[in-house]
């Protein structure tokens, strides 16, 4: 081990001197690692190099990577910048010494290879000495240890920005996710999700259109009144869009924006625009298809109110007459329609027999129906003629439906000792008697169908009598406009009156179903189109 | 919904209050910035943040706030936001604003606030 040098007296004051020199610096520079910018960095730092050394001028320079200009930092003379400018001319020189005891400057190449330079010119009387030159390099070092401080929370703040804002980012993308699912039928998620979009993306404005075709349905734009229209120098434009239904959604983004005024649109800024997009057309498909379910289950409770009421209306069987066969039938549709038949006692002995069609389906067609069984078993119990009757439930079904509901209808009274039949027909399908020679009588129209106008009209009933072996029967539409899968009527294929002429039933049941049995046959597997009702009548 | 940005400031007891309306972006940003540094010069150290016509602010009108939240700090000053909406609101929770600034409901509860 070699042994120590003895310190000599001029060393040993060299350091004292140095080390005093030393604390007041970084005395002065615990200042400067509070310091957030260049600007602050470099005025404490000049503030605690002129406490350590007061007999000189002194400023300092800042050239960042690059560049050739030097900018003063914190008070720095023209001269000083000058003489800066002309020691870093030598390039291939990182630190070019040049102060001498008239003083001169000193370039410290810092962390990230910008620069920062000393200037230095003594008082007069005085000259720099080494110890002075060691303390501006020791300066410089110090600076540059803070510099890089400085550097380091800057970027940490920058990494926890970024990090807060993508954050941010996602938390948005859920919450609006959210946001856009509740919103009401009249607000617009399109417009939620471009005010979400131009923001998380740092866009300065943005559109979103609506086409359906080639045809603009809706623009909108945000922020409100700005024009659509690029910066010069903007980096462009961002764009997403969708189709639902019918319609065309487009967002579009433009210029990003970053603190210099000017960015780049990130692929991940592609991504979240069409995240947001997704989000809207999901929205719109989940509202659409509620929409649907709702208006579905509301059918379902129409038709399920309609069928209830329906069966509670119709007669789960027919009364025995004497001397007569009778049997009826109704099979609703699936949309359940307004179609009543019906057949009882009157209290003078006689017998009503009815068969009725209401214009429409659901639950109006059935509350219509339900009235006009009402009004029938009331008026048909005064035993008022049927030319009556008609007025009378013509008023009365105008003034309990709607401007578009009306009914036909064939409603006949039968004295069932004399086979006497009166009749109206109120605008429904001709009622087929069968003679017993084969022939067929059309039993025609009497008036219009009830309910449809309110004028005072006068209705026409008329009389017929049935005799043994001969047989009516009233239907509906259903079964002549019974359609097969070619949308072929039945009657076409099989005209009703040449088929009940045709019919050898051995009873009233019999004929009705074989007359449904038929009717089925010619339609199909297709779905019924309408209701299918009929009374049969045969005087034994 | 927001329009181009716009702002107004007063000075309410060598406070000051500047009231933005529409999108605090770059430009709106920058606006407040200028805004503040006026003021700050001039040795305003509190400083109120209305937002009340400002639904949407994005991450560069927010650098703005944040440096001159920062300048404030250093000068051992105070910013109080009012009137947030409520997505804006989230917005500054999560980016950290309100761990060195204030909120308020209105602009004279962040007055007494700063009282």
């Amino acid at each position: 081990m070699p042994s120590a040098l003895p310190v000599t007296p001029d060393e040993d004051r060299f350091t004292g001197q140095l080390s005093s020199r030393i604390g007041i610096l970084q005395q002065g520079l615990r200042r400067i690692s509070r310091s957030s910018t260049l600007a602050d960095l470099g005025a404490c730092s000049l503030e605690a190099l002129r406490l350590t050394v007061p007999s000189m001028e002194t400023g300092l320079g800042y050239r960042q990577k690059g560049r050739k200009a030097w900018e003063a930092l914190g008070e720095c003379s023209a001269r000083g910048l000058t003489e800066l400018r002309r020691a870093s001319a030598d390039a291939a020189v990182p630190n070019p010494a040049t102060i001498g005891k008239r003083g001169g400057c000193l370039v410290q190449r810092l962390a990230d290879d910008s620069s920062v330079g000393l200037f230095v010119r003594p008082h007069r009387g005085y000259s720099v000495t080494d110890l002075d030159l060691v303390t501006f390099r020791l300066f410089l070092q110090l600076f540059d240890g803070a510099y890089q401080e400085m550097a380091f929370r800057k970027n940490e703040k920058s990494l926890v920005f970024s990090l807060n804002h993508r954050i941010l980012q996602l938390n948005s993308l859920i919450e609006t996710g959210i946001e856009v699912s509740r919103l009401t039928e009249n607000q617009s998620p399109h417009h939620l999700a471009l005010i979400r979009a131009v923001s998380l993306v740092n866009a300065s404005r943005g559109v979103v259109r609506v086409h359906s075709g080639k045809r603009l349905r809706e623009e909108y734009v945000f922020p409100e009144g700005s024009p659509l229209r690029q910066t010069p120098g903007g980096a462009g434009r961002l764009e997403s869009s969708f189709d639902f239904l019918d319609h065309s959604y487009t967002f579009v983004l433009y210029n990003k924006e970053s603190r210099d005024g000017r960015g780049v649109f990130e692929e991940t800024d592609q991504l979240l625009l069409d995240a947001l997009a997704r989000q809207v057309h999901a929205s719109m498909e989940n509202r659409y298809l509620h929409e649907q379910a709702i208006e579905k289950e509301r059918i379902e409770k129409e038709l399920n109110v309609a069928t209830s009421i329906q069966a509670k209306i119709l007669p789960d069987a027919l009364p025995k007459i004497r001397g007569y066969g009778v049997a009826g039938v109704n099979i609703p549709s699936k949309s359940v329609g307004g179609d009543y038949y019906n057949c009882f006692e009157l209290p003078d002995g006689t017998y009503a027999l009815v068969v009725a069609d209401v214009a429409g389906k659901g639950v109006p067609a059935a509350l219509l129906v339900s009235s006009l069984h009402a009004y029938l078993r009331a008026f048909l119990e005064q035993a008022m003629p049927l030319r009556d009757l008609g007025s009378r439930l013509d008023k009365s079904l105008y003034r309990d439906s709607t401007d578009d509901k009306f009914v036909t209808a064939f409603i006949a009274r039968l004295q069932p000792a004399t086979g006497e039949i009166e009749y109206l027909n109120a605008g429904h399908n001709p009622a087929y008697l069968l003679r017993t020679d084969g022939s067929i009588e059309e039993l025609p129209n009497g008036g219009p169908p009830l309910g449809i106008l309110n004028l005072p009209i006068v209705f026409e009933s008329k009389r017929i009598t049935i005799s043994k072996g001969e047989q009516l029967l009233i239907y509906t539409d259903g079964i002549p406009e019974a359609e097969n899968e070619h949308e072929e009527f039945f009657e076409t294929h099989h005209p009703l009156a040449e088929y009940f002429a045709a019919q050898k039933p051995a009873s009233a049941d019999a004929f009705i179903k074989k007359l449904i049995a038929d009717v089925k046959q010619f339609a199909g597997s297709g779905p019924q189109s309408d209701d299918i009702t009929a009374i049969y009548l045969r005087r034994i | 919904m927001d329009q181009e940005f716009s702002l107004t400031s007063q000075l309410r007891d060598r406070r000051l209050v500047i009231t933005t309306s529409g999108y605090v972006n770059n430009t709106g940003g920058q606006a407040i910035a200028t805004e503040f540094d006026r003021h700050f010069a001039q040795g305003v150290r509190e400083v109120i943040i209305n937002l009340a016509g400002s639904k949407v602010v994005n991450s560069v009108g927010m650098s703005f706030l944040l440096e001159i939240l920062e300048k404030l700090q250093d000068a051992g000053g105070a910013m109080v936001f009012t009137n947030l909406d409520p997505a804006v609101d989230k917005m500054l929770t999560i980016m950290g604003i309100f761990s060195i600034a204030g909120k308020a409901a209105t602009v004279d509860d962040a007055i007494k606030k700063l009282s």
